[in-house]
C-alpha cells in the first residue's frame, strides 16, 4: 500500500493541470463568496457564516472535476493498463487516489475556505466566523471529490461522471425544490449529497437533518460510490 | 452545399452509431418525462369531496382569476350610469412575519371581526397593522352576475395606483394618479351603452375625465351594478440571503363613499350587500400556499363557514345616511401563481428539463472531445477538409437531436403529464395552448442550445471534463443561486446575462403589473421575456461556437 | 519463466481463447505470432491479471501476476506504448512507475539511458513519436529488472533503425538469461531474434517449435535454374527426377525451370557432367514467412488484413 500510495502520489504531483486546477478551485470560491456577500444586504436572522460560504457552490464544480480528472485519465490515455500492471491489487490503487484526492482537496479546501472566511468578514456587517460551518466546508468539499472519484470509477468516462456529479450536486435540489408534495421534499433534501452535505454550514435553526448527520450522509454517498467502484475495478477486465 | 449535406450525413452517422451517445438522449427524454409526472406529486385536490376540488375560476378569456370582494348591488337593465364619490380608503395589512410564506392560509381572516388587534397574527411577531395595500381597489363595478369569473368592468381608486378602469380581469387602464381621501375626494361613474362600459373620474362632480372604454361582449341585458371593495394579498420581499423570499399575508380595505346615484335609466335603491368569493368557495381570495388544504373550507375561524355561495355582508357593510362604508378582502384579477398560488405550474412539471440539460451539454461536448482524444480528429479533417464546417455539421446534428429529445419529453409531460398529475388531484395551473406550445418548443431550444454551447466550449478547451463543467456552471448554476441564495436584484441581474436567461422560454405565467405579487425567479417568473431570454443563450451558443471554429481554424488539427 | 496453461475467454459470441496453452522459457525469445484478432493481445492481457480467463491458468515463476508482490520486478511488460498520460514527462512516468514498486529515481535514470531515451526524459510524452513512445515503453518494462518480459508488437511505428536497434536489444536481454515473448502478427520480424515460435489463431496453439524445426518442415528444396538451354536442360533434369522418384521440373518463364526433388549440388554435377551451361542456380530457402502461411493457411481469420499490412 506504501508504494502505491507513493506511486500515486508522484503521478498527482507530476500532473500538469493540478496546480491551475487547484487555483481555479480558490479563487472561484473566495470570488463567489465575496460576490454573494457583496450584493447581499443581510436581514437580522440571517445565517451570515454559510452566507459567507456560498462559493462551496461553485468550488465544488472543480473538486468534482479534481475527483474525476484523477481516475478519468487513466481510462482516457489508456495508462489505466500500465498502472493495474504496476499494481494488480485493484483496490489498493483506487485506495492510494481517494488518500491522495482527499490530502490533495483538504489543503486546497482549508485555503479556499478560509479565503471566503475572511472575505465575507470584510464584507459582511456581523461577526462571521463559526468553526463547524469552515471546517464542514473543508470536509464537504473533500467527500464531494472522493464521490467524484467513486463515480467516474464506476463510469470508467469523465466526461459520463462529472455529468452524473454535476446532476447530483445541482439538479438534485432544483428537482427537489420542484417536488409539491412538502414531506417527499423533506425527503429528498435529507438524502441528496448536495442538500444534506451542506446543512454543515447551517448555524440557524429550521433544518432537515442536523450538520454532522448530514455530512454522514454525503460521506456515504462517497463511501458507496467508491466502494461500488472498487467492486466493479476488481471484477472487470481493465 | 453538397459537400456540407455529405459532413452532415457523415457526423450524424457518427452520432448515432455510438450508443452510449443514443442511450443517455433517450434516457434525458424518459427523465423528464419521469420527473413531469413524479410519484410525489400526490394532491389532494377532489379527493376529499366536492368541496376539496381546487379549480380556480376562469375568466372570460379561459384564465384563471381572482375573484372575490365585497359588493353592494342590485340588478340593473339597459343602459344607464351610476356615480359615486370616495371619500377615503383605510386598511389592515398583514404582521411582519418573516416566516410568513406559506402560512398564511386564511383569506377570509381579517374581515372575521372588526377588530385587527385581537387576532392572533397568524404567527407574526409585529401583528397586523394599519395601511392600505397598494392594490387595494374600492369603487363602481358592472358585472354579469355575481359568479365568480363573469365578464365585468370597473372603475375605481387604489391604495397607491390613482383611479384605474379595469376589466375582465387582465385589462388595466390607469387614470389619474392621486388618491381619494377625506380632504380630496374622487368622483368615479361608469355608464353602460349595449356592450360598452365606459369609466370616467372628477375631482368634483362636474367635469369628468374618461380613463377608458370597454366592450364586453358577453354582457346580460341585465347586470349586476354597484360599489366594491377588495385588498389583495399583501407581499413583501424580506431580504435576508439565504432566507430570503416573501412574507405576507391578506390584507384587509375600507371604502368611505357617499353620492351614490345612478342615472340614465338605471334606477333603483334595493342596494344588497354581499361577499363574492368568500370561504367555501375553492381558490378564493387566491388562497396562498395552500397546495394540501386548499380553500380552507375547514377553517374554523373563517366566518360564515357554512360556505353556501354568497353569504350575508352585514359586517362588511355599513351605512351612516348617504355616507357608505364598505370593507373587502380579496381581488378581481387573473390569479398569479408563485407564493400565492397553489397546484403546479406545468414549468414546474418540467423540471426534468434541467436533467436534459447535463446530458445535452455531456453529449455536446462529448461529441466534439472525444474526437481529440482518439485522434479521429485528424479522420475527420481528412474526409472533410472545411473544418468551419464539420463544426457547423456537429452542432447541426447534437442540437437537432436535442431538438427532437427536447419536443418529444415536453410534448409527453404538457399533454399527458397534466392528464396524469389531475388524474392524482394535483391542480395544474392552465394555461393558454399558444403558451405551451411556446413551453414545449422553448425547452427543446433550451436543450438544443446548452449542447451547442457545450460543443463550442468543448472545441475550445479540447477537455471533456473542463468543458462539460464549464457549461453547467454557466447554465445551471445561475440558476440554481438565483432560486437559493441571491436576493432578488442580482439573481434577476444573473438571469438576465447568463445562459440561465433561457429558462424564460419555460415561464408559463405572464405578469401583470396590475396584481402586487413577488415574481421571483423561484416561482418561475423570469426578468426577460421568453424570446428575450432565447436570444441571450443563442448568443452565448453563437459566441461559443464562433470563437471555437475560429480556434479549430487556427490550430493544428 | 511464463506459463501459460488451457485459456479459455469468451467475449460475448466471439471466443478470443480456446484452451490458449504455451511456456516461455528463461533465456529464449519465444516468438507468439498470429493474425490480428488470434488472441495475442488477450493472453497477454490475461498474463499480466488485467483480464480475467473464463477457465485457465497463467503463471509467472509459478505464481498468478495479481499474486506477485511488486510484480514488475517479476516480469515487464509493453502493451499498448500509446498508453500513457501525454502531459506528463518521460522521466516523471516511469517516476511514479519505480515508486510504486518501491524503486527509486536512480533506476529511473538507468532505463532511460538503457533505452536511448536520456537526452528527451525531461519533455512531454505527448509530443513523441511512436517509435519514442515504443522504447518508453521498453524503459517502464525494464524498471524492476524482471526476469521475464512480454512485449505486444514492439515493432510497430518503429523506423529501420529502430528496429533495428529493438532487435539487437531483445536478442540481448534473452541473452542475459530472461524469457522474453515477443508478439507479432508478421512472422519475419522474428526471423533473426527468436529461438522458438508459438502460431496462434482463433484463440489457441497451431505450433509451438523451435525456429530451426519451423524451417525444415516447410523447405520443400525447389531450386530455380537459368539457362539459355532450356530444352537440353530440363530433359537431363527430368530424366535424374524420374531416376529418383520424386521431384518435378517445370519452366518459369523463357530461360528459367523450377526444379523440385534434387539439391542444388545434384543439380549442378548433372548439368556439368552433360555440358548444358547454366547462368545461376537459386535454392530456395524457406523463411518463416512460408511456414507460417503454410501452418496457418485454413486457419487465417483475417487473412486480407495479414495481406494488406505485410510488407
Amino acid at each position: 500500500m506504501r508504494n502505491a500510495l507513493r506511486a500515486e502520489w508522484t503521478k498527482a504531483c507530476t500532473s500538469p493541470g493540478l496546480p491551475a486546477l487547484l487555483a481555479t478551485m480558490v479563487v472561484s470560491m473566495v470570488a463567489l463568496s465575496a460576490a454573494v456577500a457583496a450584493a447581499t444586504d443581510p436581514l437580522p436572522g440571517t445565517d451570515l457564516p454559510k452566507l459567507g460560504l456560498t462559493g462551496v457552490l461553485l468550488g465544488q464544480a472543480v473538486v468534482a472535476v479534481f475527483g474525476a480528472l484523477v481516475m478519468g485519465d487513466e481510462y482516457a490515455t489508456g495508462l489505466v493498463t500500465v498502472t493495474l500492471t504496476a499494481v494488480p491489487r485493484r483496490s489498493r490503487v483506487l485506495a492510494a487516489k481517494a488518500v491522495v484526492v482527499a490530502g490533495v482537496l483538504a489543503a486546497a479546501a482549508t485555503i479556499a475556505v478560509a479565503g471566503s472566511v475572511l472575505v465575507a468578514r470584510l464584507l459582511l456587517p456581523a461577526d462571521v466566523v463559526a468553526a463547524r460551518p469552515a471546517v464542514g466546508s473543508v470536509l464537504y468539499l473533500v467527500l464531494i471529490g472522493l464521490l467524484s472519484l467513486g463515480i467516474v470509477t464506476c463510469v470508467r468516462s469523465s466526461a459520463a461522471g462529472v455529468g452524473a456529479v454535476l446532476a447530483l450536486l445541482y439538479v438534485l435540489p432544483i428537482v427537489t425544490a420542484a417536488v409539491a408534495d412538502p414531506a417527499w421534499q423533506r425527503h429528498l433534501r435529507q438524502i441528496g449529497p448536495a442538500s444534506a452535505g451542506l446543512a454543515v454550514q447551517a448555524t440557524g435553526a429550521d433544518l432537515d437533518i442536523g450538520p454532522w448527520k448530514g455530512l454522514g450522509v454525503l460521506a456515504l454517498w462517497a463511501a458507496g460510490a467508491l466502494l461500488a467502484g472498487a467492486a466493479l475495478l476488481e471484477r472487470r477486465d481493465a | 452545399m453538397n459537400g456540407f449535406a455529405n459532413t452532415l450525413r457523415a457526423e450524424w452517422t457518427k452520432f448515432r452509431t455510438v450508443r452510449g451517445w443514443v442511450l443517455a438522449t433517450v434516457a434525458a427524454a424518459g427523465l423528464i418525462v419521469a420527473l413531469g409526472v413524479m410519484p410525489g406529486m400526490e394532491g389532494t385536490c377532489g379527493k376529499h369531496g366536492l368541496s376539496s376540488g381546487c379549480e380556480l375560476p376562469l375568466g372570460p378569456g379561459g384564465e384563471e382569476v381572482t375573484d372575490s370582494f365585497t359588493f353592494l348591488h342590485q340588478a340593473l337593465t339597459g343602459d344607464g350610469s351610476i356615480t359615486v364619490r370616495v371619500t377615503g380608503m383605510t386598511g389592515i395589512l398583514p404582521g411582519g412575519d418573516p416566516h410568513g410564506r406559506g402560512d398564511t392560509g386564511d383569506p377570509n381572516g381579517p374581515n372575521g371581526t372588526g377588530d385587527p388587534n385581537s387576532r392572533s397574527g397568524r404567527g407574526g411577531t409585529d401583528g397586523p397593522r394599519h395601511g392600505v395595500a397598494p392594490w387595494a381597489k374600492a369603487g363602481l363595478i358592472v358585472k354579469a352576475d355575481t359568479g365568480q369569473g363573469s365578464t365585468y368592468a370597473a372603475v375605481m381608486m387604489t391604495g397607491a395606483h390613482g383611479a384605474r378602469m379595469q376589466y375582465d380581469y387582465t385589462h388595466d387602464l390607469a387614470g389619474g394618479p392621486d388618491a381619494a381621501t377625506a380632504a380630496h375626494p374622487r368622483w368615479l361613474r361608469l355608464s353602460r351603452a349595449g356592450d360598452t362600459v365606459t369609466g370616467a373620474e372628477s375631482a368634483d362632480g362636474v367635469r369628468w375625465v374618461t380613463i377608458g372604454t370597454a366592450r364586453l361582449p358577453g354582457l346580460p341585458a341585465t347586470a349586476q351594478v354597484g360599489l366594491f371593495v377588495t385588498s389583495p394579498q399583501y407581499t413583501e420581499e424580506v431580504h435576508a440571503g439565504l432566507a430570503s423570499g416573501a412574507m405576507g399575508g391578506p390584507s384587509q380595505a375600507t371604502g368611505t363613499f357617499d353620492h351614490l346615484a345612478t342615472g340614465d335609466g338605471w334606477t333603483g335603491t334595493a342596494w344588497q350587500p354581499d361577499v363574492i368569493g368568500a370561504a367555501g368557495d375553492p381558490g378564493a381570495a387566491g388562497d396562498p400556499g395552500a397546495a394540501g388544504d386548499p380553500g380552507g373550507a375547514d377553517d374554523p375561524g373563517g366566518p360564515g363557514g357554512s360556505g353556501d355561495g354568497p353569504r350575508s355582508g352585514a359586517e362588511g357593510f355599513e351605512r351612516d345616511g348617504d355616507t357608505m362604508r364598505l370593507r373587502g378582502s380579496g381581488d378581481i384579477a387573473p390569479a398569479v401563481a408563485g407564493a400565492a398560488g397553489l397546484g403546479v405550474s406545468i414549468s414546474q412539471t418540467l423540471v426534468g428539463t434541467f436533467v436534459g440539460l447535463i446530458v445535452a451539454v455531456v453529449v455536446g461536448c462529448v461529441f466534439v472531445t472525444a474526437e481529440y482524444r482518439r485522434g479521429l480528429l485528424r479522420t475527420t479533417l481528412l474526409a472533410s477538409p472545411g473544418r468551419v464546417r464539420v463544426l457547423a455539421a456537429k452542432a447541426a446534428v447534437v442540437s437537432g437531436a436535442m431538438v427532437v429529445t427536447g419536443l418529444t419529453a415536453a410534448a409527453a409531460v404538457v399533454v399527458l403529464g397534466q392528464r396524469v398529475l389531475r388524474g392524482n388531484g394535483v391542480y395544474v395551473h392552465p394555461v393558454p395552448t399558444l403558451t405551451e406550445l411556446r413551453v414545449v418548443a422553448g425547452t427543446a431550444a433550451l436543450l438544443a442550445l446548452a449542447a451547442i454551447l457545450a460543443l463550442g466550449l468543448g472545441t475550445l478547451l479540447r477537455r471533456g471534463v473542463t468543458a462539460i463543467t464549464a457549461a453547467v456552471v454557466l447554465v445551471v448554476l445561475p440558476y440554481l443561486l438565483a432560486v437559493t441564495v441571491l436576493p432578488i436584484e442580482a439573481a434577476r441581474w444573473l438571469l438576465r446575462v447568463t445562459p440561465a436567461a433561457g429558462f424564460a422560454l419555460q415561464q408559463a405565467a405572464p405578469e401583470y403589473p396590475q396584481v402586487a405579487g413577488l415574481y421571483t425567479p423561484a416561482d418561475g417568473y423570469f426578468p426577460l421575456a421568453p424570446w428575450a431570454g432565447l436570444a441571450v443563450l443563442a448568443g452565448w451558443a453563437a459566441v461559443a461556437l464562433a470563437v471555437a471554429a475560429v480556434a479549430l481554424r487556427r490550430r493544428d488539427a | 519463466m511464463i506459463n501459460v496453461n488451457g485459456l479459455r475467454k469468451r467475449f460475448g459470441a466471439v471466443t478470443a481463447l480456446d484452451g490458449m496453452t504455451f511456456t516461455v522459457p528463461a533465456g529464449q525469445v519465444t516468438g507468439f505470432v498470429g493474425p490480428n484478432g488470434a488472441g495475442k493481445s488477450t493472453t497477454m492481457r490475461v498474463i499480466l491479471g488485467l483480464d480475467t480467463a473464463d477457465s485457465g491458468e497463467a503463471l509467472i515463476g509459478g505464481r498468478p501476476y495479481r499474486e506477485l508482490r511488486n510484480p514488475l520486478r517479476h516480469v515487464g511488460a509493453l502493451l499498448d506504448a500509446s498508453a500513457v498520460g501525454p502531459s506528463r514527462t518521460a522521466r516523471n512516468h516511469l517516476l511514479w512507475l519505480a515508486h510504486s514498486q518501491g524503486l527509486g529515481a536512480r533506476r529511473v535514470d538507468e532505463v532511460l539511458q538503457e533505452a536511448g531515451l536520456t537526452s528527451v526524459a525531461r519533455r512531454r510524452v505527448g509530443g513523441f513519436s511512436l517509435g519514442m513512445r515504443q522504447r518508453l515503453g521498453i524503459a517502464a518494462a525494464l524498471i524492476g529488472d524482471p526476469p521475464a518480459l512480454m512485449l505486444d508488437e514492439p515493432f510497430n511505428g518503429m523506423d529501420p533503425e529502430g528496429i533495428i536497434w529493438m532487435r539487437r536489444f531483445t536478442r540481448a536481454l534473452a541473452d542475459d538469461g530472461r524469457a522474453v515473448l515477443v508478439s507479432s502478427h508478421l512472422m519475419n520480424e522474428l526471423e533473426d531474434i527468436a529461438d522458438r515460435v508459438v502460431v496462434v489463431g482463433r484463440g489457441k496453439v497451431f505450433a509451438d517449435a523451435g525456429v530451426a524445426e519451423l524451417l525444415a518442415a516447410v523447405s520443400d528444396g525447389r531450386v530455380t535454374v537459368r539457362t539459355t538451354a532450356g530444352g537440353p536442360a530440363a530433359a537431363v533434369l527430368e530424366a535424374a527426377v524420374l531416376a529418383a522418384g520424386v521431384g518435378s521440373v517445370t519452366p518459369a518463364g523463357a530461360d528459367a525451370l523450377v526444379v523440385a526433388g534434387l539439391s542444388a549440388e545434384e543439380i549442378a554435377g548433372l548439368l556439368g557432367r552433360h555440358g548444358v551451361p547454366f547462368s545461376e542456380l537459386t535454392a530456395h530457402r524457406a523463411t518463416l514467412e512460408d511456414a507460417y502461411l503454410n501452418l496457418t493457411r485454413d486457419a487465417v481469420e483475417y487473412r486480407a488484413t495479414v495481406a494488406g499490412e505485410g510488407r
